[in-house]
């Protein structure tokens, strides 16, 4: 039935792809991996005379399942992960493009080092080589999305509109996104460029490279003021390429991004602060961002993460090389200071030592980070977090198998901070479940992660989950602030915006997608809305 | 018990830049940090001080900018900074060093122990420690990777060797290299950063010191460098062809060396 | 005069030199550059930075090297048997000694017993063996070698000496260099004499092999490199080989103060400390297969590695992960056996001196970081390997 050699026949080979890191795995008939915008389009024609589902991967280390099959064809992009060329404008600034398959932690390697593969660079435009040499020659440039998988793949990162801690100070990926080259499912292509062409109020149009117009009406809700990475970004005249970045594959499929880079901040420092109770740590936050300037990130990690991260630390040598959390302390607070002179942020790390001991925390329960080693052991802490609980879920699995990891990925605005920890307590003790509760709390933004035991713990904890989107809803918050909607999220989707605002979406995405083939069940259920709507 | 222990600058990265035009090397000179492998040896001084009291001295070599080093050393649990400056010492090799810290060991004057990291990870060499032992007069015992009792007598210690493991024992004042798996070193707190930026660092020129020198920097260097070169990387990997059986023979061969 | 030179006529005026300083001692002028001698650190940064070679760090020559002569080797022993390395240095030494037309001289020192492996080092290569038996020399403690080695050295005056680089010898070899006050070269990969000076050039990766340095010690005798095992050919063993072998006593006298209370011989127990790793990923395809697997590690005293999805299915065990979540690993050779390579996985073999990768698939990422490829059923080439072993 695959007459184009680049489609392959699923087998065991391939089970890895039917899965990512939300531990949820699907089923697809065949699979591909171009390696070109050519072989891309390619396999999108042969897959439209199929009329076959198109689930788009990258990495796979998305949490909402996105990126997982539910049948039909799996895109997986991560053989497109080519830099395609520099640029630089008058200010100065410099850009990158790369292909969707380009991972975070190679780019990353790419801007430290300046050094790119000679295969690649070889195949760039002169504009593209000569700027090589001045990013030689300048300070260093970051990309500044930090997401805590730095396996994640660029395309990944822009389908959900990937965060991370950084982004209390820097914002998510959205607004370095400056081009987008997309294909659409039928193998057409569109290109988007940041600032140059917006949509009329709530009205969309665009040209595609075939000269094909699509127009369509956007959905009208109001997003809320808060970090956000649920569903399509709308807003009145807006600039076109924001429809793409974080519509969770479901749109077209990205083979090409822009990205805009900083200048690296002289100074980047990290500091763990360590408290004895929960109080002390919110009462942080608040100081925190009400005193400090140029605080990049603010992460928190409750009682139930430290304990897990102790026992890690003493039964496996993965991480053993975890520093010790002091005996006594409850709940700790990172912050991570930018600056670009030394007396700056000694300033201000003397601000954090006296703000620590004004809410009742002693200063020298804390850890400095100043150099890259330290920083280094300061982000494998934060990371031992998520992995170990991953390790006990799937330990639990292995006698339950109908236990998943429950993780919220939901922001609420500032005022309500307080409020909504104390929701996350006391309904959590209410129905007896254990948790672990971390993340970005500087924009209200916590991940907690529900621990069932067994298969009455699993339902009651995504009975819990559902209850949350509400109130957070009702808080004026967002039900997903940084994974995207995916599969796993759609049900909540749909309890903060409604049915209504969710058939809008179908709307949109029908325009461009008529088949509703591509990212298939991605924010909403395609079979509610397949028919629903008219194509202009 | 007093310690000295010994720290190297080092850059952060052993990353080699190139520029793209010139193909030649662009290294961020700043960028400079604690030679890792004295992070444990520091580390291992201030558990041991923590035990069994005394005081932690840092010791380095270098430019001026090094006291920051020194600082840092301080805000892990060293008490004392002393830095050996001088355009005299510039271009020292190994042995030219070692001399340069035997001078600096002297002027701190009442130690028990010397620690000094394995080696540092921008020389590779792994010979400041056994030079600087010798220089001194002192026995020293290298690549340590736990002590099992000290006092101000003597130190009992496992050496990693390339067959196996020694357990000896050597009488103090005496010198050890220490491992990375020794200890884990710990990170400064706010309040260990805040007494690092007033401690007591020192700074020697090689007069203070009353330096021969015929025997430090450059002129007490016996090694010179002829030229430096970025390695030619291996490209693509290379096919093993043929049958399964002649594969297989092949990869047996590769692994026998 | 000593330090920084530029050669004025080479110097292009690029000022990269300028940028790379850092301690601000050179600047452009004329467009060329000029060093400030007072402020220049003779770190050697711009020496490196120099597109054309016009810079270099000078210093005149002293020291009285005539009477030193012939190349000296020292044969480390373990149990009264030379090491692979004393073999691959008495050849290495034996060309070197051709070169300067002189005579080359290999030491042996052990415990009782050890002078009847002098005839091997011979068949190796050496003209001279020098022997020194005595109980104390049969564990390697610095001490008890260095005296013995400062006492023959002192009196055969060799022009250069070398060590192999393994733990004893780049712990000995430093001790005596600082006793005799002369230059040592680490972890040396490659000697040669240079024809017109006949002095050793000593080549050596720093920074983490990711710069590698030419040294040279043109006044101080001997010349002492310690040299990388494993990196000069072994030589095939000449038995027809003359040479004269000599006894040079130990010092009855001499006390040591570091003691030996104990000694273990270790195999390495975990998958970090591997010298020869075999892993297998999902393509191995199913559990039975991976006991195949654990089979030709065990048959190969090797260590079984696994990725991540194989300890996920429960085919394996966590503590045979490779990887971001499971262990890092520096094995000599890595035989990756139906893994494609995720990023994860990739990382936690960087520190593998030589991959060889088996998969089906020829785009897989594995082969980009393996010096060896193969692209086939993994299972075929592990079936052929355990019909071999």
């Amino acid at each position: 039935m695959n007459s184009n050699p680049l489609i392959k026949t699923m087998s065991e080979e391939f089970a890895d792809y039917l899965r990512d890191e939300s531990r949820t795995v699907g089923q697809a008939e065949s699979i591909s991996f171009p390696k070109t915008p050519e072989e891309l389009t390619d396999i999108l024609k042969s897959l439209a005379a199929q009329g076959a589902a198109v689930t788009v991967q990258g990495g796979r280390t998305g949490l909402a399942a996105a990126a997982v099959p539910k049948a039909g064809h799996i895109l997986n992009l991560t053989r497109m992960n080519q830099v395609t060329g520099l640029r630089r404008d008058e200010a100065g600034r410099f850009y990158v493009r790369t292909q969707p398959g380009m991972i975070l932690s190679q780019l990353r390697k790419m801007l430290e080092s300046r050094k790119f593969p000679a295969e690649q660079v070889e195949a760039w435009d002169d504009g593209s080589k000569a700027v090589l040499t001045e990013l030689a020659r300048a300070p260093e440039q970051f990309f500044s999305p930090d997401p805590t998988e730095s396996s994640a793949t660029i395309g990944g990162m822009i389908a959900c509109n990937a965060s991370g801690a950084r982004s209390y100070l820097y914002g998510p990926v959205r607004p370095y996104i400056t081009m987008l080259k997309i294909a659409l499912i039928d193998g057409d292509t569109i290109t988007v460029t940041r600032g140059t062409q917006r949509t009329q109020g709530r009205r969309l149009c665009l040209t595609t490279d075939s000269g094909r117009q699509i127009c369509c009406d956007l959905p009208t809700y109001i997003m809320p003021h808060t970090k956000n990475a649920s569903g399509y970004y709308i807003e009145d005249d807006m600039d076109v390429i924001d429809v793409f970045i974080g519509s969770d594959g479901t749109l077209g499929v990205i083979y090409e991004a822009e990205l805009a880079l900083l200048p690296l901040p002289q100074i980047i420092w990290g500091v763990s602060c360590f408290f004895a109770n929960e109080d002390q740590a919110v009462q942080m936050v608040k100081a925190v961002r009400q005193e400090l300037r140029q605080i990049a990130a603010i992460e928190f990690f409750d009682r139930d993460a430290l304990a897990i991260l102790r026992r890690q630390r003493e039964e496996s040598t993965a991480f053993s090389g975890l520093p010790a959390v002091p005996d006594g302390v409850d709940s700790a607070i990172y912050l991570e200071i930018h600056d670009e002179k030394e007396e700056d942020a000694y300033q201000r790390l003397f601000a954090v030592g006296r703000l620590m001991e004004s809410v009742g925390g002693d200063r020298n329960h804390s850890w400095v980070a100043r150099t890259a080693a330290d920083r280094d052991r300061l982000v494998f802490f934060r990371h031992a977090v998520p992995e170990s609980v991953n390790m006990l879920i799937d330990q639990r699995k292995k006698v339950e198998p109908t236990i998943t990891k429950l993780g919220t990925d939901m922001s609420v605005p500032d005022r309500e901070l307080e409020r909504i920890m104390a929701m996350y307590r006391r309904m959590l003790s209410e129905r007896g479940l254990q948790s672990a509760i971390w993340g970005h709390i500087g924009n209200n933004h916590l991940h907690v992660n529900i621990l069932p035991r067994s298969a009455a713990d699993q339902a009651a904890g995504k009975e819990l989950y559902k209850e949350w989107a509400a109130q957070v809803s009702a808080m004026g918050g967002a039900v997903s602030a940084e994974h995207g909607v995916g599969k796993l999220k759609a049900p909540f989707l749909e309890i903060m915006y409604g049915s209504d605002h969710l058939a809008e979406m179908a709307r949109l995405k029908k325009a461009f997608d008529p088949d509703f083939r591509l990212g298939r069940d991605n924010l909403f259920a395609a079979a509610r809305f397949a028919g629903e709507g008219d194509q202009q | 018990m007093n310690i000295i222990v010994c720290v190297k600058q080092v850059p952060s990265t052993n990353e080699v830049r190139l520029d793209p035009e010139t193909h030649t090397i662009i290294r961020d000179g700043r960028q400079s940090v604690i030679n890792p492998f004295d992070t444990y040896g520091l580390e291992e001084a201030v558990q041991i001080k923590e035990r069994l009291g005394g005081k932690v001295t840092v010791l380095s070599m270098g430019i001026p900018a090094t006291e920051r080093l020194l600082r840092d050393a301080m805000s892990r649990g060293a008490d004392e900074g002393v830095l050996l400056t001088d355009r005299a010492f510039a271009g020292a090799d190994t042995l030219a060093t070692s001399y340069a810290l035997s001078l600096g060991v002297k002027q701190i004057g009442d130690y028990d122990l010397i620690i000094c990291g394995k080696m540092a990870v921008d020389g590779d060499t792994a010979q400041i420690g056994p030079e600087l032992a010798e220089t001194l007069g002192l026995p020293h015992i290298a690549d340590v990777k736990k002590i099992l009792s000290v006092d101000e007598t003597s130190l009992t210690c496992l050496k990693i060797t390339d067959e196996g493991e020694q357990e000896l024992q050597v009488p103090l004042p005496a010198l050890i290299t220490v491992l990375k798996d020794i200890n884990m070193p710990r990170l400064p707190s706010i309040t260990g950063v805040e007494f690092s930026l007033t401690a007591p660092c020192t700074c020697f020129s090689a007069q203070q010191l009353e330096a021969d020198t015929g025997r430090t920097g450059l002129n007490g260097s016996p090694t010179q460098v002829v030229r430096t070169f970025t390695p030619e990387r291996g490209g693509e990997a290379q096919e093993i062809a043929g049958s399964l059986e002649e594969q297989a023979a092949k990869i047996l061969e590769i692994i026998k060396g | 005069m000593s330090g920084l030179v530029i050669d004025k006529q080479k110097c292009i005026g690029c000022g990269l030199c300028v940028a790379a300083c850092p301690a601000s001692a050179l600047t452009l002028a004329d467009d060329v550059a000029q060093v400030e001698q007072a402020a220049c650190v003779l770190c050697g940064m711009c020496v490196d930075s120099c597109p054309e070679g016009a810079i270099a760090i000078v210093k005149e020559s002293t020291g009285d090297t005539r009477d030193y002569h012939g190349v000296w080797v020292f044969a480390e022993q373990n149990q009264g048997r030379p090491l692979p390395v004393a073999f691959e240095l008495t050849a290495k030494g034996r060309q070197l000694a051709d070169e300067l037309s002189a005579p080359l001289t290999v030491l042996l020192a052990g415990g009782p017993g050890v002078a009847k492996e002098a005839q091997s080092l011979i068949a190796a290569g050496a003209d001279r063996v020098l022997v020194g038996e005595d109980p104390k020399l049969a564990v390697n403690l610095e001490e008890n070698y260095a005296v013995w080695l400062d006492q023959v050295v002192r009196e055969g005056k060799p022009e250069i000496l070398l060590f192999g680089a393994t733990g004893f010898g780049r712990s000995l070899a430093p001790k005596l260099a600082a006793r005799w006050q002369t230059g040592l070269t680490a972890d040396c990969t490659v000697l040669e004499i240079h024809k017109e000076s006949g002095l050793l050039y000593q080549t050596r990766p720093a920074f983490g092999g990711n710069l590698m340095a030419t040294i040279y010690t043109p006044s101080h005798r001997p010349q002492m490199a310690t040299v990388r095992p494993g990196v000069m050919p072994y030589p095939v063993l000449d038995e027809s080989r003359r040479g004269e072998i000599l006894s040079q006593p130990f010092p009855q006298d001499f006390q040591a103060l570091v003691r030996l209370l104990q000694q273990r011989r270790i195999q390495a127990e975990t998958i970090a400390d591997a010298e020869l790793i075999v892993a297998v990923g999902r393509g191995i395809g199913n559990a039975k297969n991976v006991a195949l697997a654990r089979q030709l590690a065990e048959k190969l005293g090797a260590a079984l590695g696994c990725t991540r999805p194989l300890v996920d299915t429960g085919w394996c065990e966590y503590k045979h992960q490779v990887g971001q979540t499971g262990c890092a690993v520096a094995p000599k050779v890595y035989l990756a056996l139906g893994i494609s390579g995720a990023i994860q996985h990739l990382a936690g073999i960087a520190g593998a001196q030589t991959v060889i990768a088996v998969n089906s698939d020829p785009e897989a990422p594995i082969f980009a970081q393996a010096q060896y490829k193969i692209v086939g059923d993994c299972l075929d080439v592990l079936k052929a390997l355990l019909a071999q072993v």
